[in-house]
């Protein structure tokens, strides 16, 4: 059976008439488990529910084939999704019903798309003949994602079923990634293929080119800049991690001596501790990398999308400099900043056209201009954020002792808000693909169940939750999701009592009118005991480091809860709506 | 305000319609008119849709998030004086008994339009042209009175002397004959 049903993910479609055991002709449930099953995945976050029992019932005959885990929320099937995506660099795979499972689900697809994530989601329907009906548990979903998908589609025939899943894992994996939708109608998966089932992967569409391989003069272009500038600034986003150019980025840096910066989610691309690495972008990224940005002479963008968290002001953002813009998404160029050389293309790609042509070089006084808003800012706040005199605990001493007893090697997953801000800052990353979390949308919620996809898409490593206590309370059904798994998943409470990122705006830019922003929190760790898994707090910074070990060295799910300062604020930042070179230092 | 025409080739699927207008919509751009049908290829639809906009870079933003719909072939934008282009009305003109006569030769002659349906009560008359034109022979037309006035979106072909299907991704296209 073992080897007989692996046939099914050889690249020839092959009947399953072969097969003897199995009805030659297959119901649209059963193709769908047998397309998943074909594409290679392992792996399904879902939530049943009426409109998609159908293939619930045929998943209980594939479970020797393929996992799929019980989630206790939609939308936490889906950032477990993007989690397991992240760090896998497989596509995510999600099933939920009709009607509110989709609407639960729709937060994570807003997710994924913003962050170039490949999912593929499969939505249970009401039958085609009650379509438009206001039947139970109908929402036009097609119609609610079509803003926030790379692509949908309704299925209505089981014929459909293969042909349409090979298409939706080529569109959401190919070119810039991003989430697919699949609404399949129940009659669709009840009824029977009038053919045998055979799986063809989709390797190219018609419509919709993505381009791998940039063109040759982009690439000349491009070099020529490179070669001829004097403060060249390189910086990278996530396309980086996507292409898998990490290798070939930091072999164009150290031959040219460009220091280069990241974005959010192009952190741990380049290890922290690279002589040419000058540090963080953005609203709370680095002094110097931002101060720079506006004295660069060419400033290159590798994967990177200009979000206005980066950019700031984009009227002032620059302007100085030439703009060479390497992006797989043509949408992309010249979106928010022209470009002067842009270069459509697989970021990987591109670096490996560029490299030849770029001349070596040092740049090391350019560079050592960086060195010196370092030291400004390491003097101001980041020495006083790691050894701080306050009482209570602050947010960088966790991330920082996390970050040396992992040496930098842990998966880390922040959810949004300030313990985000800390954990990008302070957590010095070692190795690529160790940062996950939601950068685009922001989502509240994101990393309990993306912490949990991403231990299930590589349990071989560390993974590592760094969670507000607002953020915590949005997608905290999840601990049943984990306890359930028996993963052990990390997650760290860093609790202010406060929606911290939103008290530091309105202390900043509303006068202290702190507006709705306070928590009255329950117990977190009771609240894990109740799910089964192991947990305390630490409240004194002489039992932190111990509490760390006892996260770390559990072979179990474990919830370390560490009680913080109460108002700290996140510094550097350049203010919302101000320019790069606005940037404060308090 | 400058007007500009967006060709758009798609295949011709259900919902397309929605997720080409939603790109608008999201952007705030109105469409000033739409025309959608079959090209020659089967499958392949053609968009006609004409807005007004002061950014021509906001438009070639739009052009391009366009051609990021999965199901979308090919988009091109253009200015008026790039395309040939032409809009179809229909008249519904009152004839009651003792009105004023329609001078038939005027209607023909100067404004090129033609009756195509004769009732007892009035005559439905077919003017094809630019938009200035229809609304001069609008102007015209009026006093005998206008029942119903119905306009169709753009239709246009650039003025280059390529085919833009030659623009089409490569595949084996059925046609029509
Ligand atoms: C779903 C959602 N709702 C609201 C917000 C706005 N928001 C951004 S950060 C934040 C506060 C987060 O609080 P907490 O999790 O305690 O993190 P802290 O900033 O205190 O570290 C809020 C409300 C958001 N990003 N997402
Ligand atoms: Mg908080």
């Amino acid at each position: 059976m073992e080897l007989k049903e692996k046939q099914l993910v050889t690249r020839q479609a092959e009947p399953l008439a072969d097969l003897s055991h199995q009805p030659e002709i297959l119901n649209g449930s059963h193709a769908l488990i047998r397309s998943l099953i074909a594409e290679g995945v392992e792996t399904i976050f879902g939530y049943p529910g009426g409109a998609i029992m159908p293939v619930y019932d045929a998943i209980y005959d594939y479970q020797d084939q393929i996992n799929h885990i019980l989630v206790r929320h939609e939308q936490g099937a889906g950032h477990a999704a993007e989690g397991y995506a992240r760090l896998s660099g497989k596509v995510g795979v999600c099933l939920v019903t009709s009607g509110p499972g989709a609407t639960n689900l729709v937060t994570a697809v807003a997710d994924a798309i913003i962050d170039s994530t490949p999912l593929v989601c499969v939505i249970g329907q009401v039958a085609k003949h009650l379509l438009g009906t206001d039947a139970f548990q109908e929402t036009d979903v097609i119609g609610v994602t079509m803003p926030i998908t790379k692509w949908n589609y309704q299925i209505t025939s089981a014929d459909e079923v293969p042909e349409i899943m090979a298409k939706a894992f080529y569109i959401a994996k190919s070119g810039r990634p991003g989430p697919v939708l699949i609404d399949i109608t129940k009659n669709a998966q009840q009824e029977l293929m009038s053919r045998p089932f055979s799986y063809t992967y989709c390797e190219k569409l018609v419509s919709y080119h993505p381009r791998l391989s940039p063109k040759a003069d982009q690439v000349e272009k491009a070099a020529k800049l490179i070669n001829e500038a004097k403060r060249p600034f390189l910086m990278f986003g996530h396309g980086v991690q996507l292409a898998g150019a990490e290798k070939e980025l930091l072999e164009l840096v150290e031959k040219t001596g460009i220091p280069c910066a990241s974005t959010l989610l192009g952190l741990s691309s380049v290890p922290v501790d690279h002589p040419l690495y000058a540090g963080w972008l953005g609203m709370h990224g680095n002094y110097g990398t931002n101060i720079l940005t506006n004295q660069c002479d060419v400033l290159i963008g590798v994967g990177l999308r200009f979000d206005d968290r980066v950019t700031g002001d984009a009227s002032r953002y620059a302007k100085q400099a030439k703009i060479i813009h390497i992006e797989i998404d043509p949408a992309e160029i010249d979106k928010v900043v022209k470009a002067e050389a842009p270069v459509v293309g697989d970021a990987k790609q591109a670096l490996q056209m560029l490299l030849p042509l770029v001349k070596p070089n040092d740049h090391s006084v350019w560079r050592n201009e960086f060195r010196k808003y370092d030291a400004m800012e390491d003097e101001q706040i980041t020495q006083p954020e790691l050894a701080p005199t306050t009482e209570k605990i602050k947010m960088a001493e966790v991330v920082r002792m996390l970050s040396d007893k992992t040496k930098g090697e842990a998966v880390i997953v922040a959810d949004v808000g300030q313990h985000q801000m800390v954990a990008a800052r302070y957590y010095q990353f070692k190795r690529s693909n160790s940062f996950i979390t939601s950068g685009g949308l922001g989502t509240m919620g994101y990393a309990l169940p993306a912490a949990f996809g991403a231990k299930v898409g590589d349990p071989s490593r560390e993974v590592v939750a760094i969670i507000g206590d607002g953020c915590f309370q949005m997608t905290i059904q999840e601990l049943g999701t984990i306890a359930q798994s028996g993963l052990p998943v990390k997650a760290i409470i860093l609790n202010n009592n406060y929606l911290g990122m939103v008290r530091q705006w309105q202390q900043l830019f509303f006068e202290k009118r702190y507006s709705f922003v306070e928590l009255q929190n329950p117990d977190f760790i009771t609240i894990a005991k109740g799910f089964g898994i192991a947990g305390h707090t630490c409240s004194q910074r002489e039992s932190l480091s111990e509490s760390l070990d006892q996260l770390l060295q559990s072979d179990k799910p474990y919830l370390l809860e560490v009680l913080v300062e109460k108002e700290e604020n996140v510094f550097p930042m350049v203010p919302s709506g101000a320019c790069v070179s606005d940037i404060r230092l308090c | 305000m400058t007007t500009y025409t967006i060709c758009v080739f798609t295949e011709n699927t259900i919902g397309i319609l929605n997720k080409i207008t939603i790109l608008f919509t999201r952007r705030r751009i109105n469409i000033e008119s739409l025309t959608v049908s079959e090209t020659e290829r089967k499958g392949v639809s053609r968009f006609t849709i004409v807005i007004h906009h002061d950014s021509r870079e906001a438009v070639e933003k739009l052009v391009r998030q366009i051609r990021k719909v999965v199901e979308v072939l090919a988009v091109f934008g253009y200015l008026c004086d790039e395309i040939v282009y032409n809009e179809i009305a229909l008249f519904k003109i009152a004839t009651p008994l003792g009105s004023k006569a329609l001078d038939i030769e005027i209607i023909n002659k100067v404004h090129k339009a033609w009756v195509v349906y004769w009732h007892l009560d009035y005559v439905a008359i077919q003017k094809t042209g630019t938009e200035e034109e229809i609304f001069q022979f609008f102007d015209y037309i009026k006093p005998h009175g206008i029942l119903e006035f119905v306009r169709s979106g753009r239709v246009a072909v650039s003025k280059s002397p390529h085919s833009l299907v030659d623009y089409l991704p490569e595949a084996e296209w059925e046609y029509y004959l």
